[in-house]
């Protein structure tokens, strides 16, 4: 099985090596979401990505746009799918100071609004529907070396900006009074938060899809929680679990021609069951 | 406002170089709502200041104005030069905000009491194991901080605010939702803080017979302004029927919801209930 992995290499080494560095990146991302107590906010936001895709697509099939070039390039959709994941991302996390309505009703505003515009706006559009109903399916085969190199530069810098202001990012999700009262910002860590998820979920739909990039940010930090002590244990242990979980789900998906994605999600999701399994062992 | 020093002396305000807290003509609101105007207050260090009042009299916007979260609309708010930074300021929530979405240990917590403290990692461990020694919590130090009572928690909370060393303590109704024992004990916790390290400690409370035992100075807030002083000078029957709004006997039960209630109507340990018990 070891060696068929090691033989689909030379074919698949950019696909495998872009599933495991968003595996790590979304898993340390998600432990904000999980923070927050927002989980379903890493859908709506992955939806409202998704309608920034279809929206690019939307824009060069219509009037004056038609035909840019620049404009149908992978850059200006994975432009747009990051726009309107911060976007998203603001609405839900300032929904509270904004009105009466609850983050929950807002984020599930985002994903039903930003789920129907999507199919919508590409409607009547060739491929258009075909390919945003790839994104929902989610495909990691055919990333390119170039994703590859980005997603690595973006891991490390997201790694190492966690290790560094952690404690003060737990503080001001956690505890914003708190937080502003030692001297912390809270506002600018909350849109730098924001900002941070937002495009990391952006970018990961153009490359993965809608359920990889939800099953990564999600399920990992999920287990994380359930099996750690401490909170900076939880950071740690988010990513290790999503790495190797993915490891073994590709090596499982390529020995029996399951695709690869639908299959690390899975096995997270086994994951995340044993976890509440073995929490709920300990609690006795 | 009204600072008295004796009973009803009106506008008596200390001008120390040694004040710990000096507020001025201060303005605080809500949008265009006014919720306190002309503050004046001035805490000089080891006063154990008690601010109360009725509900949303604005005493936690003052606090977060203190502390930097409201912004005022007009005055001045000066901290001792060394707390300027509120690096030396410890502040304990009416409670813990933090949602149990991540586990976290009480050693843990109390060490978010040192985010941007800019201390090493040896300082850091040695701070919070005094803040646990202090608030007595040292043998919960690695325990699941969900998962420790009520009373516990404060005392973590407490912990958090101490973890700086701060030589200014603010606590915002630290004693809500305890038990009468818990309530009790951490009191004379931060009475002991303000007494034996001489940290100077602002106590927001809604339970007067708190103020009336422990204080040294009182900040009455009501209808927009603030009667501040000494406890005997603040603590008079016609300004606490004015901020509350009760008669008498009501005013009675409503000290009476500590567990020193019977000393407290004894004429002998405070003038001012024990004359209205009489």
């Amino acid at each position: 099985m070891i060696q068929e992995f090691i033989q689909s290499w030379g074919l698949f080494h950019n696909s495998w090596l872009a599933g495991w560095l968003l595996a790590v990146l979304l898993s340390m991302t998600g432990v904000l979401v999980v923070a927050k107590d927002q989980i379903f906010l890493g859908a709506a936001v992955a939806e409202a990505s998704t309608l920034g895709v279809a929206l690019g697509m939307w824009l060069t099939s219509v009037g004056p746009f038609h035909g840019v070039e620049w404009m149908e390039s992978d850059l200006f959709l994975s432009f747009l799918a990051g726009a309107l994941s911060v976007a998203a991302t603001l609405l839900t996390s300032h929904s509270g100071r904004w009105g009466r309505e609850s983050t929950e009703a807002v984020t599930g505003w985002v994903f039903l609004a930003a789920a129907s515009f999507a199919i919508l706006l590409v409607s009547h559009s060739p491929h258009g529907t075909e390919d945003i109903h790839r994104l929902l399916s989610s495909s990691i085969i055919g990333s390119s070396s170039e994703e590859v190199t980005f997603l690595a530069i973006a891991t490390f810098c997201v790694g190492c900006s966690l290790l560094c202001f952690r404690r003060r990012i737990l503080l001001v999700l956690t505890d914003p009074d708190m937080a502003q009262a030692s001297g912390v910002p809270a506002r600018a860590w909350e849109l730098f938060t924001c900002g941070l998820l937002g495009m990391t979920v952006g970018y990961s739909l153009r490359v993965s899809g809608m359920l990889y990039t939800f099953g990564c940010l999600v399920l990992p930090a999920l287990s994380a929680r359930s099996l750690s002590r401490t909170a900076s244990g939880v950071f740690v242990a988010a990513p290790v679990l999503a790495i190797l979980t993915t490891v073994v789900a590709f090596v499982l998906a390529n020995h029996w021609d399951h695709p690869p994605g639908q299959m690390a999600v899975a096995a997270l999701s086994c994951i995340t069951a044993a976890s509440f399994i073995l929490r709920r062992l300990r609690k006795r | 406002m009204t600072r008295t020093d004796s009973p009803l002396v009106v506008g008596a305000v200390r001008s120390s170089p040694d004040s710990v807290l000096r507020v001025s003509n201060v303005v605080l609101g809500h949008g265009k709502a006014v919720v306190l105007r002309d503050i004046q207050l001035e805490i000089l260090p080891g006063e154990l200041w008690f601010f109360i009042g009725p509900n949303g009299s604005g005493k936690t916007t003052f606090l977060g104005a203190i502390l930097g979260i409201h912004r005022i609309t007009s005055g001045v708010i000066t901290l001792a030069p060394e707390l300027a930074s509120r690096q030396m300021v410890g502040f304990v929530p009416q409670r813990c905000d933090a949602k149990a979405t991540l586990p976290q240990t009480v050693r843990e917590f109390v060490d978010l009491g040192l985010t941007r403290a800019g201390i090493s990692a040896a300082e850091r461990r040695e701070n919070i194991a005094w803040a646990l020694e202090m608030t007595g919590i040292s043998d919960l130090a690695e325990r699941d901080y969900w998962s420790v009572s009520g009373g516990q928690r404060q005392r973590a909370l407490i912990a958090r605010g101490l973890a700086r060393r701060p030589s200014l303590l603010i606590l915002d109704e630290p004693t809500s939702g305890l038990d009468i024992a818990a309530e009790e004990s951490l009191v004379r916790l931060v009475v002991s803080l303000n007494r034996d390290l001489g940290i100077t400690v602002v106590f927001v409370t809604h339970v007067l017979a708190l103020a009336l035992r422990h204080a040294t100075h009182v900040a009455l807030f009501h209808q927009g302004r603030i009667t501040c002083g000494k406890r005997d000078g603040v603590l008079i029957p016609e300004l606490l029927r004015e901020a509350y709004g009760l008669d008498e006997q009501l005013l009675k039960r409503l000290s009476a919801t500590s567990i020193q209630e019977r000393e407290l109507h004894d004429p002998r340990v405070h003038p001012v209930l024990g004359s209205l018990s009489q």
